[in-house]
C-alpha cells in the first residue's frame, strides 16, 4: 500500500511542503509534487502516479479542468481537495468523477483515512486476509478459518465484511451497512442486517453471543476489531 | 389581504363615510338654516290674528284697544276691517288713496298678492268680518305657489333621483382615483416591504411617480449591494482562512504525534490541534449562517431519515476519539419506526454536529449526552440533553425568545446555536432550550416531515 507513487497537486508551496509531511509520516515514500494544473498534468502522463491529490483552486487551469482532461483517458483515482467548501463544489467534483472530495481545512487523520480507503478500493492487495482475535478472513476467495476450518461467505456478508474493514476501528451505522447490501432504499431492512450480521459473527467469531472482533455499538451500528487492535 | 389592500379598503371605506357624513350635515344645516329662517320671520312678523283680536264692536262701534295700536304702530302698519259686503267698517291709518269699498274680486287679489303695492295680510274673523293689515310697500315678499299633485311627485322623485345620480357619480369618480392611487402605490409599497425582508426587485422606472421608484432601487441597490458585499467579505474570509488552518492543523497534529518529542511539547501541540479544530468549525458556521441570512444556498430537500443522520453524528463523535469524560448515547423514541422527513442532510447534520458540540464545549469536565430521535404526528424530534452545567434562566429566556440568538452571544453560546436555530426555521420547525432534570442542558427541536 504503501509503495504506491501520490501526486500532490497545489499551487501554495507551504502546503505542498506539509502534504508531503505527513505522507512521508505516516510511510508513504514515493511522493511527487506539482504547483500548477499544466506540470500536474505533464507528471501524470510522464510517471503515472496511482493516486493524485488535487486542489480545485488554482491561476490558470484548475483543478475541475485538471480532472476532465485526466477523465479523457484515465481511471486513476483522484481525491480533490479545496478551499471552497460548498456543496455545489463538492457536487461538481463527484460529477466529472472524483473518487472522494475533502474540504480544507483538514486534519491530517482524515486525510489519510481517505486516501487508505481509495488505495484500498482501488488497487486490492492480492491474497488479502484480515486477521481478527479468533480467525482469519480471506477477501479474495471469501473465506473464513477459524479454528483450522473454512467457512465460505454469502456474498453479502462479503459485502459488510469489507464496508466494516474499510473502516476497521470506527462505528459504521446501520444505515451505511443497510445501503451496503441493499441499495438506496433501505428502509425497513433494519432486521435483514441483523440476520447477516448474526451468520457472520458464528462464523468470525469465538463465541458469537460475546463478539469481540464484531461489536454492537448500541442504538448506532457496528464495528470490526482487528486482531491486536485496542476495542 | 395584504396591508397595502387592507390599507385601501379602509381608505375607500372612510372616503365613503365623509362623503355621506357631509351630505347628511349639510343637509341638517340646511334644513336648521331654513327653520331658523321662518322661526325669525314668525317672530318678528306681526300677527293678523293678534291685531284682530284686539279689534272689538261695542254697540254698533268698532274700536282697537291700545295693545292693538301699539302693535301696528310698531310695525309701521296700517289695518282695515271688512264687512261680508266688502265695505270697510273700521280702519286705522289707511292710506287716502285706498278705497273704502272692495268688490269680492279685489279682495280675493290682494289677499295673494298687494293691494296697489302694499303687501297685505288677511285674518278672517269669526264673526264674517276680514281684517287686513297692510304694510310700507317693499317690506314684505309675497310669493304665491302652486302646483299639481302628480307633479310634485314627479319633483320629489326627481330631486331624490338627482341626489343619488349625484353620490353614484362622486363615489365612482373617488373609486377610480383611488384604483389610480392604488396602482401607482402598490409596487412602491410592496418594494418596501421586499426591502424590510432584505430580498428587492427593482421596480419600473416609468410613470407618474418615476422619481420615488427611482428613488427606492437606489435604495434598494444599496442595501443589496451592502448585504453582497458583506456576504461576499465573510465568504472571501472564511476562504482565505483555510489554507492557513489546514497548516496549523497539519502540523499540530504532526508535533502531538511525534514520539521523540517531551510530553509536555506534545500535549501543547495537541492544545493547537483543539483550538484549531474549534476554529475550523466556527469559520464553517459563519459561512453557513450567512448564506442561510443571505438565502445564497437554498435548501435541498430530499426524503433523509433523521434517525440515520442523528446515529452518524454521534459515531462520528465516537470515531473522532472522545475524551473518556464524556458518554454520548443513541436512542430511538420508537425503535423501527423510520423518522422520515423532508430536508437537507448536510444541514441536518450540522444542526446535529454543533448541539452535540455545544454540550461538550461548555462541559469541560465531562458530562453525559443523549440524543434521542422520534417521528409522532407529521413530525420528526430530536432532543440533545446532557447532564452538565447547563444555562442560567436569563440565557434560556435569551434562546427562548425568537430574537436574533447571536445577540446574547458572549463569545461561546453565539453562532453555533443561531446556526442550530436558522436551520430548524429553514425546515419549518421549532426549537426549544430546557432546563434539564435534575441538571443541564436539554434542547428539543421538532419539525413538520413535510415542510415545503
Amino acid at each position: 500500500m504503501m509503495e504506491h507513487k501520490i501526486l500532490l497537486v497545489d499551487d501554495g508551496r507551504d502546503l505542498l511542503e506539509m502534504l508531503c509531511s505527513i505522507f512521508r509520516r505516516a510511510g508513504y515514500t514515493d511522493l511527487v509534487t506539482a504547483s500548477s494544473g499544466q506540470e500536474a498534468l505533464q507528471i501524470w502522463r510522464e510517471q503515472q502516479p496511482a493516486l493524485i491529490i488535487l486542489d480545485v483552486m488554482m491561476p490558470g487551469m484548475d483543478g475541475f479542468e485538471v480532472l476532465r482532461e485526466i477523465r479523457r483517458t484515465s481511471r486513476v483515482p483522484v481525491l480533490m481537495l479545496t478551499a471552497r467548501g460548498e456543496a455545489e463544489d463538492r457536487i461538481e467534483g463527484l460529477e466529472i468523477g472524483a473518487d472522494d472530495y475533502l474540504p480544507k481545512p483538514f486534519l491530517p487523520k482524515e486525510l489519510l483515512l481517505r486516501v487508505g480507503a481509495i488505495l484500498h478500493r482501488t488497487y486490492p492487495e492480492p491474497n488479502r486476509k484480515v486477521e481478527l482475535a479468533a480467525s482469519t478472513v480471506d477477501l479474495e476467495k471469501a473465506e473464513v478459518w477459524k479454528d483450522g476450518e473454512r467457512t465460505p461467505l454469502t456474498a453479502k456478508e462479503l459485502q459488510l465484511f469489507e464496508k466494516l474493514y474499510e473502516n476497521a476501528g470506527r462505528i459504521v451505522t446501520t444505515g451505511i451497512l443497510c445501503e451496503t447490501i441493499c441499495g438506496e432504499f433501505w428502509q425497513g431492512y433494519e432486521s435483514t442486517l441483523s440476520t447477516h450480521i448474526r451468520h457472520l459473527r458464528e462464523k468470525i467469531e469465538a463465541n458469537p453471543s460475546k463478539p469481540v472482533s464484531l461489536v454492537t455499538a448500541k442504538g448506532l451500528g457496528y464495528r470490526i476489531n482487528l486482531k491486536g487492535a485496542k476495542s | 389581504m395584504n396591508p397595502v389592500q387592507r390599507f385601501f379598503r379602509r381608505y375607500i371605506f372612510s372616503t365613503v363615510g365623509i362623503l355621506a357624513l357631509f351630505l347628511v350635515v349639510n343637509l341638517l344645516l340646511v334644513l336648521t338654516v331654513l327653520t331658523a329662517g321662518y322661526m325669525s320671520g314668525t317672530d318678528n312678523g306681526l300677527s293678523v290674528r293678534e291685531v284682530s283680536g284686539h279689534v272689538t264692536e261695542q254697540a254698533g262701534t268698532w274700536t282697537a284697544d291700545d295693545t292693538a295700536l301699539a302693535l301696528l304702530q310698531e310695525h309701521d302698519a296700517w289695518a282695515m276691517l271688512l264687512d261680508e259686503s266688502g265695505t270697510v267698517i273700521w280702519e286705522q291709518g289707511l292710506p287716502e288713496e285706498l278705497p273704502r269699498s272692495y268688490t269680492s274680486a279685489q279682495v280675493a287679489s290682494f289677499s295673494r298678492w298687494y293691494l296697489q303695492d302694499y303687501p297685505v295680510k288677511v285674518w278672517s274673523r269669526e264673526d264674517g268680518a276680514l281684517m287686513v293689515v297692510g304694510f310700507e310697500p317693499n317690506t314684505l315678499v309675497k310669493y304665491y305657489f302652486s302646483m299639481e299633485t302628480p307633479s310634485l311627485m314627479m319633483f320629489l322623485v326627481g330631486a331624490i333621483a338627482v341626489f343619488v345620480f349625484n353620490l353614484l357619480l362622486m363615489v365612482f369618480l373617488m373609486l377610480r382615483n383611488t384604483r389610480r392611487v392604488e396602482k401607482a402605490m402598490s409596487p412602491i409599497l410592496r418594494g418596501i416591504q421586499d426591502l424590510s425582508r432584505g430580498s428587492y426587485q427593482p421596480l419600473d422606472e416609468r410613470g407618474e411617480l418615476a422619481e420615488i421608484n427611482a428613488g427606492l432601487n437606489r435604495a434598494g441597490d444599496y442595501l443589496m449591494q451592502k448585504d453582497n458585499t458583506r456576504a461576499e467579505w465573510i465568504r472571501g474570509v472564511s476562504h482565505d482562512i483555510r489554507t492557513p488552518l489546514s497548516m496549523v492543523l497539519g502540523y499540530a497534529s504532526e508535533l502531538e504525534d511525534d514520539d521523540t518529542l517531551p510530553t509536555d511539547a506534545r500535549q501543547q501541540a495537541g492544545m493547537i490541534r483543539r483550538q484549531g479544530e474549534r476554529l475550523r468549525s466556527l469559520v464553517e458556521d459563519l459561512n453557513l449562517t450567512t448564506k442561510l441570512e443571505y438565502a445564497l444556498q437554498p435548501i435541498r430537500r430530499e426524503t433523509v431519515n433523521l434517525a440515520e443522520i442523528g446515529r452518524q453524528a454521534v459515531s462520528e463523535v465516537l470515531n473522532g476519539g472522545l475524551p473518556e469524560r464524556y458518554e454520548i448515547e443513541f436512542s430511538e423514541e420508537h425503535p423501527g419506526r423510520a423518522a422520515r422527513m423532508e430536508g437537507d442532510t448536510a444541514l441536518l447534520r450540522r444542526m446535529l454536529d454543533n448541539l452535540i458540540r455545544n454540550s461538550i464545549v461548555h462541559n469541560p469536565r465531562g458530562c453525559h449526552i443523549s440524543v434521542t430521535v422520534g417521528a409522532e404526528d407529521g413530525r420528526c424530534t430530536c432532543t440533545v440533553t446532557d447532564d452538565g452545567v447547563g444555562l442560567d434562566a436569563p440565557r434560556l429566556e435569551a434562546l427562548n425568545r425568537e430574537a436574533d440568538v447571536a445577540s446574547t452571544q458572549d463569545g461561546e453560546h453565539g453562532l453555533g446555536l443561531k446556526l442550530v436555530r436558522q436551520i430548524v426555521k429553514a425546515h419549518g420547525g421549532t426549537v426549544q432550550f430546557w432546563q434539564a432534570v435534575p441538571q443541564g442542558l436539554e434542547v428539543c427541536i421538532s419539525i413538520p416531515t413535510r415542510n415545503v
